[in-house]
């Protein structure tokens, strides 16, 4: 079966962009993403990172190809061990990836709870159950930036995460981009979120690319059947009352 | 709209209570809770994860079991006007009511279908105690599948050979096929994809209006409450903060949580900024003094951090829990 059907975009490397891949469940966006993590190799065609090919790279070194490119994923309470205190992922991530011996392991990680909005004495000692799932997706994303990533692939990072804290997550991943210059494929299902971070969007339909392109020019006005679909289908509080109106039309 | 309600619920109060190793836990999670229902009308329950609102449907529909309690207060259905809530109902008076006049569609209800047995069974298995004889049956339950835009060959079909967005139509029909009065519908789209969710509202909307049912339309997704709720209670840790028809609750909702959930909501061809509620929301077994909301509110004054505000109607069928709000409109 083919998941991802000849699929072809770039980024720049000096030019840190938030990219968005929207699709309908079963459109391939997960398989992509794997991809692009070197969790799966292509059965054809080829990603590459930083000039060489990421399988190649992956067989090369590892270890190496996870410092730059880290993921996010969209539940945080099954990417945690439950039975694991969230200091301990944090200062085994710096100790693996190298960033700290043993002296300031502690700092590097304050530094990227701090990048999050959290700090290490908010999650000293306490274990995935304890903290909120917004609080746990920004541990989650404070975890991926210890090893100083140049890409993250957050695969549906918010649609585990409640209503009211959903905009901090999304606007956070905005301010990582500016400030540390983080390339950022974001990955959803949601349109309304999209707009608001996206500098570029692909929408993907059964493995394809259907439409891609500045992501507020397609969103507005998207081209694409498929796409207006999607759009037409977003609701929103702007949407008060359609289906009332299609019955009482009916009746 | 009818002046009798379908469900009054008052005062009701849930808890989860443990006893274990010694350390007693009670979680409140269904506070004082009070509201009607209309005949035909969908009321929606909107709320975070965490706010109760599973657990105040659960609560209605009498599914109590350890270590949920009920602690008081009660809900009475208008088909059941001598029964304080379904709970304490007898086992036969449920069964008689159960499907034909109330139905449940459960979170996640495209995995509440047997997989090892086909659809048209699992039909029998729901409504043939309530409808007519086995061949009349057959004839009624796909006159209604028509209804929900499903093929009869779906019955011969086992879960698994349908696509999700079927699957769900199939529970729709399931819950509506004894013309229910009262449908209780827990997240039945959030699974789903946006245009698949859209079809499947649009469907419920029509059944309910052909039907004349009332559906108690539960979901944390404000944009599926504007599409297609008539009103609209607010949940927050536990309790009812605000309450009213739904375009009110959009235009000009009062109580600061409300204002803020709303204003949270990202829009298409609008940038600019969103900024989310500091804090987060409160864990139940220790729940804030006062009003839950105090913590977070950015109107808080000493009295919200000592007494609860009550429920109070400032406006015709608005009503709001908020000590700032009541105040100011006195």
């Amino acid at each position: 079966m083919t998941a991802v059907d000849d699929v072809s975009f770039s980024m720049v490397a000096d030019a840190p962009e938030v990219l968005t891949i929207i699709g309908e469940s079963g459109s391939g966006k997960s398989t992509l993403a794997r991809m692009i993590l070197g969790i799966h190799a292509p059965s054809s065609g080829r990603i590459v990172f930083e000039g060489e090919e990421v399988s190649a790279r992956v067989a090369r070194d590892r270890h190496a190809f996870m410092a730059k490119v880290q993921p996010i994923f969209q539940n945080p309470f099954e990417s945690f061990n439950p039975l694991k205190k969230l200091d301990r992922y944090l200062f085994m991530t710096a100790e693996r990836f190298g960033r700290a011996g043993r002296g300031n392991v502690e700092r590097v990680c304050d530094e990227a709870l701090g990048a999050v909005g959290l700090s290490l004495a908010e999650v000293r000692g306490r274990f995935p159950h304890e903290l909120s799932g917004g609080q746990l997706q920004r541990a989650a994303i404070a975890r991926a930036l210890v090893s100083r990533p140049r890409l993250i692939v957050a695969d549906e990072p918010v649609s585990m995460v409640d209503a009211s804290l959903r905009m901090s997550i999304v606007n956070l991943f905005s301010r990582l981009k500016r400030e540390f210059g983080l390339t950022i494929i974001y990955i959803t299902h949601d349109l309304a979120t999209a707009y608001h971070i996206s500098d570029r969007l692909i929408i993907m339909r059964r493995g394809q690319i259907v439409e891609t392109g500045e992501a507020r020019g397609v969103l507005s006005a998207p081209k694409h059947p498929y796409s207006q679909m999607l759009k037409d289908a977003v609701l929103t509080p702007d949407s008060a009352g359609i289906f009332r109106s299609s019955v009482q039309s009916r009746l | 709209m009818s002046a009798a309600p379908i469900l009054q619920v008052r005062n009701l109060r849930a808890a989860f209570r443990t006893h274990h190793f010694g350390v007693r836990r009670d979680v409140p999670a269904v506070d004082d809770i009070s509201f009607d229902v209309r005949a035909n009308e969908i009321y929606g329950l909107a709320g975070e994860s965490s706010s109760g609102k599973t657990t105040l449907i659960k609560t209605i529909a009498g599914v109590i079991k350890p270590p949920l309690e009920l602690v008081g207060g009660s809900a009475r259905f208008a088909f059941l006007p001598d029964c304080e809530s379904l709970a304490q109902a007898s086992p036969a008076a449920v069964a008689a009511i159960r499907w034909s006049k109330l139905a449940y569609i459960m979170q996640g209800s495209m995995n509440v279908l047997n997989p090892v047995r086909r659809i048209g069974k699992t039909f029998e298995d729901f409504a043939l105690r309530h409808i007519g004889s086995a061949g009349d049956f057959q004839q009624r339950v796909e006159a209604h599948l028509q209804r929900v835009r499903l093929e009869p060959s779906v019955l011969r079909s086992y879960p698994h050979e349908l696509s999700g967005g079927m699957r769900q139509r199939v529970t729709i029909a399931l819950a509506t096929i004894c013309a229910p009065d009262f449908i209780i519908a827990d997240e039945p789209t959030t699974a789903l994809d946006v245009i698949v969710q859209k079809d499947v509202l649009a469907m419920m909307r029509d059944i309910q209006g052909a039907m004349g049912a009332s559906i108690l339309f539960v979901t944390h997704d404000m944009g599926v409450h504007a599409a297609l709720t008539d009103r609209l209670g607010i949940m927050y840790a536990g309790r009812l903060v605000e309450e009213a028809p739904t375009d009110v609750i959009f235009r000009g909702a009062l109580h600061p949580y409300t204002r803020h959930l709303i204003a949270s909501l990202p829009r298409i061809g609008d940038r600019s900024e969103r900024k989310s509620l500091t804090g987060v929301p409160p864990n139940l077994a220790n729940a804030p003094p006062g009003c839950r909301f105090h913590p977070r509110c950015p109107l808080a004054v000493d009295i919200c951090r000592v007494q609860a505000p009550a429920m109070t109607e400032l406006a015709t069928q608005h009503r709001v829990a908020c000590h700032v709000v009541t105040g100011e409109a006195a």
